[in-house]
């Protein structure tokens, strides 16, 4: 019942060092420093095994999820409780580094050195060794994360694709494993809460090896976090105090928002990273995946 | 024929910063027009948009003075004239030497109503002379330059925006030096940021 297609096949193949300056890995924790160091050991073995080489030269496939709706969390008054979602393409799974890198070979501008800050922050690509080369803690079928929203737009555009809304995004992500509404299916909503009581695991896992939803998408959860096409409608501040409603002065129009369903404890959190992003941000565990209108 | 030329001179002038500013002798801008933006100039955005007399411009155009620029759409009836208030009070706060050096850009979120008539109606109704500039561009060309600015914007059923209120100081090449959040505070902090900019 689900179309799929293929994207153009991932270049996984790493290409020799290029000069370019490194990088520290003085951002984060010194606990999570320490823990790297070891996982680095561990990941160099795993990344120089061919089986991970064959992984990341797997296609990206897109599923057609089908026309539906969606409903916000934040609702404006006078608007319906369920927006219509037109059908879409999305991508089975997150872009990998591998896919990233052959995007950022072909696209210099987006390489590390030489990114505006205005477009990507200091953290932009920071688990990669180098310019064009990915390292021991960025595997290649792993994926990409430390992406700006511009980054991960150009990328989208290079491909013919763009961003999901948060609409589409939600869409996706409300379906369960066995039907169309995971709120149905019991034990789902905890399946998807376990994942945030769980400390990133690093280096990441491959994208893709998350057990597939109802429409045939994968890692939704429990892989990283993504980046949405418009993340910046949620209207909330930075300010976590202030967020009990929503700043009038700030805001125009703020005081129509009302919450849908405040139980929805999973879109909370979802909103609330939203709104705690700016587009040039390079964060340790957003990444992201395309789509595309039928 | 001297009046001639006056009048063009003036009518390119009222067409806003397509033609070149007049700048005094004092104050002539000192980077040459081909040389490179800053890496934090917002100037990078190569998109088009379009002023209210229907003229294709670059934000690169804005090159060489202080800008003052808002985001905003013509039917907000809550919070946007108010934010336009502010900015005419920031303007009229600033010293007489300063005020004519300074563009003052609002931008619209509203690519679909927001058309140059629309914009050209909303000059006259608001009283914005020559030293405003008023633009419309495409969605994704308003999306990443808000994305720029921290400025987050939604579209409800009744075709309104909800947006962040902040105005935003670019200095001559475009770079961010302040940006003053929330409404109808005193504008102090943003005098003093413009006349920092003043040479």
């Amino acid at each position: 019942m689900h179309a799929a297609r293929h994207g153009p096949v991932a270049d996984g193949v790493l290409s020799p060092r290029e000069g370019t300056r490194a990088r520290g890995v003085s951002r984060g924790v010194g606990a999570l420093r320490l823990k790297r160091g070891a996982l680095a050991a561990l990941a160099v073995f795993v990344f120089a095994s061919p089986r991970v080489q064959a992984e990341s030269d797997l296609p990206r496939d897109a599923v057609l999820v089908p026309a539906g709706s969606y409903a916000p969390l934040i609702r404006e008054k006078d608007e319906p409780e369920r927006v219509a979602v037109p059908a879409f393409w999305l991508d089975v799974r997150p872009v990998t580094n591998a896919e990233f890198l052959a995007f950022v070979r072909a696209n210099p501008a987006w390489r590390r050195s030489t990114v505006s800050p205005l477009f990507a922050d200091r953290g932009y690509l920071g688990d990669w060794a180098e310019d064009l080369e990915l390292g021991p803690r960025a595997p290649a079928a792993a994926p990409v994360v430390r992406v700006s929203w511009f980054a991960a737009r150009a990328f989208a555009r290079a491909q013919g694709k763009r961003l999901p809304t948060t609409a589409e995004w939600e869409r996706a992500a409300a379906a369960g494993f066995s039907s169309a509404v995971g709120a149905s299916e019991p034990g789902f909503a905890a399946q998807v809460l376990a994942w945030f009581t769980r400390p990133t695991v690093l280096p990441l896992p491959h994208a893709g090896a998350g057990r597939p939803n109802f429409f045939g998408v994968r890692d939704l959860f429990g892989l990283v976090w993504e980046w949405v096409d418009d993340f910046n409608t949620a209207m909330v501040t930075g300010e976590s105090r202030a967020d009990t409603g929503l700043e009038r002065s700030l805001f125009c129009g703020a005081g129509a928002a009302g919450v849908r369903n405040p139980s929805d404890y999973a879109a909370f959190m979802r909103a609330g990273y939203r709104s705690s992003l700016r587009a040039n941000y390079a964060v340790p565990n957003l990444g992201f995946r395309c789509a595309q209108s039928p | 024929m001297k009046t001639t030329v006056t009048i063009l001179a003036l009518l390119f002038a009222a067409t806003g910063f397509a033609a070149a500013p007049a700048v005094p002798a004092c104050c002539a801008v000192e980077e040459k027009p081909g040389a490179p933006l800053s890496a934090r100039s917002i100037y990078q955005l190569d998109t088009p948009w379009t002023n209210d007399t229907g003229a294709a411009v670059r934000l690169a155009a804005l090159r060489g003075r202080p800008v003052v620029l808002a985001l905003f759409f013509a039917q907000c009836e809550y919070a946007c004239p108010i934010l336009v208030r502010d900015m005419q009070r920031l303007r009229a706060a600033l010293p007489a030497d300063q005020r004519e050096r300074v563009q003052f850009v609002l931008v619209s979120f509203d690519t679909a109503r927001d058309t140059p008539a629309a914009l050209k109606v909303y000059r006259e109704r608001m009283v914005l002379d020559a030293g405003w500039t008023l633009l419309r561009g495409e969605t994704t060309a308003v999306q990443e330059l808000a994305m720029l600015l921290g400025v987050k914007f939604k579209q409800d059923a009744r075709g309104q925006f909800s947006h962040s209120n902040l105005f935003t100081i670019l200095n001559r090449e475009g770079e961010v030096v302040h940006q003053q959040l929330g409404l109808q505070s005193d504008g102090s902090d943003s005098v003093t940021a413009l006349g920092r900019l003043m040479p």
